[in-house]
């Protein structure tokens, strides 16, 4: 009897039914795409973020500060380098996947058309790999993800991929109109240690003091300065974790935490661990953050994770409200029914199970359509903005599973109630 | 024609007091929407204005350096600042660059103020503090770590200064002048004893300074002087940006302003992200927002057919009862939507408060917008089940089927 009654409604009264499946659906599908998005935002603004360049700088641990200070014209200054060889050990750390770029750079000045300028050596789109203990690490990475805030004025930039690690260059915009530089010239540097022509690829444009300079290959600026198969300082960009109270506790001394402690934060992917691991597998080298953008980056997604947040909340409230507000009106709807039930007999609970036995199954088929619908909407959002699609997790189908129950029952048990109150006579000889 | 109208309006007035669940239902779907829709749309706008102040940490965004040789003299970093709309203004620092020794290395000082400098810099990481006083210094790690000096180390920065008219030699007295046997220029050697209040650490170029107050600076020299570059952090849209450095550099000071392009590019690229996210976001919740007040107003109307039906049959035309059940949607419409545009202007306030600690301006057209939005989707949405409703023979209605 009761299922028969069950499904006599869903098939006689199927448009009502079908309008609040589509309600619950619109609901569960807003409540799936903003937690959905809401989750990932982080993730994805963090790589956004890496526009910034660079966070990390690899430098050698006991280069003087003299070398940089005094960048004396024409003299020779002891500096300390890192072997070039060691620049795949960046690849076998615990956080290794969090690097998304790098580059080795090393530099050095030359004569060049009768004036000092100073020269640049780098990775552009350096295909790398990198074999240890048996496993190969192969990535391609350079300079190009670290300088996107560089306009190539004319040309291009430099591809190693097709024309190789040659005697190619890169000239900055200011440097270039000093002396006429167009792309396609072929410029000469000198050192006291050789001589190179330069074929130039491309005009680039910084809006800072890099419009001076000229980059150039890697293995150029090595025989220039005498110091093959030695670098400078290796530039690194990471996706890290904001820092917090432990992060900071752990950059005064990591050997200061407790054992739980030491794990959590060697296990996270703060700025602080990635230096300390980068520091275990380098040991001659030293890893530091560059505070501008390791520190900015934790501020920009606090802010954005928070004003997600808020949105989303604001968008579930209006979904419950929306869908109670149907579910509430299609009880009172249903009040003639209703009456004519407990009228022939039947009791308050008997009622009550039927028609929440009704919304629920209904709710079902809402739930599950709106789920696979916001899952859409977040893949639309996710490719049109960041290009690349939302991760969706478990507990976004459990929440939103949850919510929609939730909603369902909490809108129709009062309005049964209410309706319950009227005396049936009075509403089926429609005074109501 | 007077009784007529009167009847018109007695009718939709005792339909909302008599179905009062029914429209309070209604009502709240269209608040819903309405304040969703405002909120939104506020939050959308402010977001560029809001975030650009927040990429503040990043540091300063434009540099004012002399156009000629000459340094910026304080009345024209004044009169150029005055170019920058108050809010946008987030905070400068001058700079004024010597070269120095300490302990017979040489180094480069800076002085600054460094209450501004702390602004425009907020990354910079301390050990120690920030001088508090003349003759405190803030030393960079790399200085540091090479004269290997800590917080409260005592340092002194060493002078040979050249004597020219510039000079004030009458103002110290703990100087030697000697005259250099070959050129016969005179010289000073002038000292000054700092105790060092902090450790400067940002992984940047900035370790490689010493920074002093401008009057320790002055002191040390002898010069007081301009400055020879002012950081500055103007929180504005890209092209705002582009109209105030436009302004400051056509105007006749001594000042060229260039933005930091390393800043000003990424904030570009990652507010355009961030503005397309909530663009999207906005979009696709109204949408859905829009179809959820709509099916609410379909079943609102479906289960008054009934009432049609009775009208029907005491003679009323279907156009007589499009208009009212069209009147009485509308208002509802206009009275969700003031409300709704309402409560969304609170909520984004919340929103911004919360999130910026700064207040979200009021925009007139968003409040006008989404009036007009509700009304229309509401009509819209009425229009379909009426029309379908006066379609049905009232008998068949009026026995129950």
């Amino acid at each position: 009897m009761f299922f028969r009654m069950v499904k006599g409604t869903f098939v006689k009264q199927w448009k009502k039914m079908l309008m609040l499946a589509l309600t619950i659906a619109l609901g569960a599908s807003i409540a799936t795409a903003m937690l959905s998005v809401m989750l990932d935002v982080g993730d994805r603004i963090n790589e956004e973020l890496k526009a910034y360049g660079s966070n990390i700088i690899v430098v050698p641990q006991s280069e003087a500060v003299r070398s940089k200070l005094y960048d004396i014209e024409g003299e020779s200054v002891e500096t300390d380098y890192l072997r070039e060889q060691r620049i795949g050990e960046l690849l076998t750390i615990f956080w290794a996947n969090n690097i998304t770029d790098f580059a080795p750079i090393s530099d050095t000045y030359a004569d060049f058309d009768g004036s000092e300028v100073k020269l640049i050596g780098t990775w552009y789109n350096h295909h790398f790999e990198f074999s240890k203990k048996g496993s190969v690490y192969e990535r391609d990475t350079g300079i190009i993800n670290l300088r996107t805030w560089w306009d190539i004025v004319e040309g291009q930039w430099l591809d190693e991929q097709s024309i190789g690690s040659g005697e190619y260059a890169m000239v900055g915009s200011l440097l270039a109109r000093e002396h006429g530089i167009k792309v396609g010239d072929r410029i000469s540097v000198t050192t006291e240690n050789s001589s190179e022509i330069l074929t130039v690829v491309g005009l680039y444009d910084s809006g800072d003091i890099d419009d001076s300079h000229i980059y150039t290959t890697l293995p150029v600026v090595q025989r220039l300065s005498n110091t093959e198969n030695l670098i400078k300082k290796i530039e690194v960009s990471a996706i890290t974790s904001p820092t917090d109270e432990l992060a900071i506790k752990a950059a005064k001394n990591p050997s200061l935490l407790s054992g739980d402690e030491y794990d959590l934060w060697y296990c996270t992917a703060y700025v602080s661990s990635i230096c300390f691991q980068i520091q275990e597998a380098i040991a001659e080298a030293s890893a530091t953050a560059v505070r501008q953008i390791a520190d900015s980056e934790g501020k920009i997604l606090e802010k954005t994770e928070l004003l997600m947040s808020l949105i989303t909340f604001m968008s579930l409230v209006g979904a419950t409200l929306g869908v109670s507000n149907l579910v509430t009106s299609s009880v009172m709807e249903r009040s003639g029914e209703i009456a004519l039930l407990k009228a022939v007999g039947a009791q308050n609970i008997q009622i009550t199970t039927l028609l929440l036995t009704e919304f629920l199954i209904t709710a079902v088929f809402g739930a599950l359509g709106g789920y696979f619908m916001g899952y859409g909407f977040a893949e639309i959002i996710g490719r049109s903005v960041f290009s690349s699609s939302v991760e969706m997790s478990g507990m976004v189908a459990f929440v939103v599973t949850v919510l929609i129950f939730s909603i369902t029952i909490l809108g129709s048990i009062p309005a049964i109630r209410i309706v319950l109150k009227l005396r049936p006579s009075e509403v089926l000889h429609g005074g109501h | 024609m007077r009784s007529d109208r009167q009847f018109f309006f007695r009718q939709i007035l005792s339909s909302a007091l008599r179905r009062r669940s029914r429209m309070i239902i209604a009502i709240l779907a269209i608040i819903v929407g309405a304040s969703i829709l405002s909120g939104l749309e506020m939050i959308y706008y402010d977001v560029p204005r809001q975030m650009s102040s927040e990429f503040r940490v990043y540091g300063s965004n434009v540099i004012f350096s002399p156009s000629s040789e000459m340094d910026i003299s304080e009345e024209s970093i004044r009169e150029a600042l005055s170019l920058i709309p108050q809010k946008a203004l987030e905070g400068y620092t001058p700079y004024r660059y010597e070269n120095t020794k300490i302990h017979n290395m040489p180094v480069t000082l800076a002085a600054v103020d460094f209450d501004s400098a702390s602004r425009t810099s907020p990354y910079w990481h301390i050990d120690g503090a920030f001088p508090s006083s003349d003759g405190e210094v803030l030393v960079g790690a790399k200085v540091a770590e090479e004269l290997s000096i800590s917080v409260g180390s005592l340092i002194s920065c060493e002078q040979t200064l050249e004597i020219t008219e510039e000079i004030d030699t009458s103002k110290i007295s703990s100087y030697e002048i000697y005259t250099d046997p070959e050129t016969g220029e005179a010289y000073a050697d002038h000292k000054l004893d700092l105790k060092v209040s902090g450790i400067l650490d940002t992984g940047g170029s900035e370790e490689e300074y010493v920074y002093m107050s401008y009057s320790d600076a002055s002191y040390l020299t002898l010069v007081d002087r301009g400055y020879d570059i002012v950081e500055v952090s103007i929180a504005s849209t890209h092209s705002e940006l582009q109209n105030i450095l436009s302004r400051i550099n056509q105007s006749a000071l001594d000042i060229s302003a260039k933005p930091v392009k390393r800043v000003t590019a990424s904030e570009g690229q990652v507010l355009k992200k961030l503005q397309a996210l909530f663009f999207i976001v906005t979009v696709v919740v109204l949408v859905l927002t829009m179809i959820c007040v709509a099916t609410t107003m379909t079943a609102v109307i479906a289960e008054r057919r009934s009432e049609i039906g009775l009208r029907k049959v005491l003679g009323a035309s279907d156009s007589q009862i499009v208009t009212q059940f069209m009147t009485e949607g509308l208002m509802l419409g206009g009275l969700g939507g003031i409300l709704g545009a309402i409560l969304g202007y609170f909520f984004a306030q919340y929103v911004s408060m919360n999130v910026f600690a700064s207040s979200i301006t009021m925009r007139p057209v968003v409040i006008l917008v989404t009036i007009l939005v509700s009304v229309l989707i509401t009509g819209l949405a009425s229009l379909v089940p009426i029309k379908n409703a006066v379609k049905v023979d009232p008998a068949l209605v009026l026995k129950g089927e």
